[in-house]
């Protein structure tokens, strides 16, 4: 290996520390309340769905249907995750559970994305 | 155009560019993390431009993935487009750091490329779901990319100083 390409190979492994660590450190160094976090699921370009994740420890199971064929998603508490899928590589299901902000599945043959997003508590709300 | 001599070896190029394409999409990376994989193929690619140029390079990864998503079932499938925009960007990335700089060995040239690959992968994932929430994969993809770059930059080195040796490699290169 050439000093090129010790110097790429180490700013490659900083980006990617770096942007894994950045977002980690700056919401734990300023915190956002987030009252509740939700799942947003949208399958072929269209949210299909949303489903509150506020821990009240019920477990549901639905179905979406992707490009190919229905998935089966699991929300247990906080938590979701792809249960069942038709696709041929199965990376959905076995990336597991998911339950922080940011975080999100991703279904390439079933165009079907998970993503869970913070909502910030509001100040009041007029009726 | 390519003599026929030259026309001779890209398509055993492509061939095997096509195989490595297919066996990879078999093993699976136990990593929970879409495309995380080795970039066998990309050994192929790397090859036909180190040895004949930016337009050879393309044409063998190109034509690998067509080949290689016909014998796997996946033709224009997502899959297919992923596999298609990674290599053509990886393509690029490499023809231009080949050309242009010289500070790089095969093996900087070839984890260029993996990132390269995984940037155009992850630009067509996300046309494709209108989202950019694949994005959130980058920092993991690229982590993977810097050994997996390595490496098939280390099996290409091998090659060509084994190909050196034996005398091989000129046959290769003449006209």
């Amino acid at each position: 290996m050439t000093r090129g390409d010790k110097l790429l190979a180490v700013g490659i492994l900083l980006t990617a520390i770096l942007a894994i660590a950045f977002p980690r450190l700056h919401s734990s160094l300023f915190p956002v309340a987030t009252s509740s976090t939700r799942a947003v699921i949208k399958a072929q370009g269209k949210i299909v769905r949303e489903v509150d994740l506020s821990d009240r420890g019920g477990r549901s199971i639905f179905v979406v249907n992707g490009r190919v064929g229905p998935s089966t998603l699991e929300v247990e508490g906080k938590r979701i995750r792809m249960k069942e899928a038709n696709c041929p590589d199965k990376i959905c299901v076995r990336q597991g559970w998911i339950e922080n902000p940011g975080e999100s599945i991703v279904c390439i043959p079933g165009e079907i994305l998970i993503r869970i997003e913070g909502t910030a508590p509001l100040d009041a709300v007029t009726r | 155009m390519f003599s026929t001599r030259r026309l001779v070896f890209l398509s055993l190029l492509v061939a095997l560019g096509s195989v490595l394409h297919v066996v990879e999409g078999l093993l699976l990376v136990p990593l929970p993390f879409p495309g995380v994989k080795l970039g066998l193929a990309n050994i192929v690619t790397l090859f036909a431009l180190h040895l004949y140029g930016f337009r050879a390079g393309m044409a063998v990864a190109t034509a690998r993935v067509f080949l290689g998503s016909l014998l796997g079932g996946v033709f224009l499938s997502p899959g297919f487009f992923l596999a298609l925009s990674g290599a053509v960007a990886c393509t690029l990335i490499m023809a231009i750091l080949l050309k242009y700089t010289s500070c790089f060995s095969l093996i900087g040239i070839s984890m260029a490329g993996a990132v390269g690959h995984n940037l155009g992968q992850l630009l067509t994932a996300s046309l494709i779901l209108r989202s950019s929430a694949v994005f959130y994969y980058l920092p993991v993809l690229l982590l993977a990319g810097v050994p997996t770059g390595i490496f098939t930059g280390y099996i290409l080195k091998s090659l060509l100083d084994r190909l050196e040796k034996t005398g091989q490699l000129r046959g290769m290169t003449s006209e």
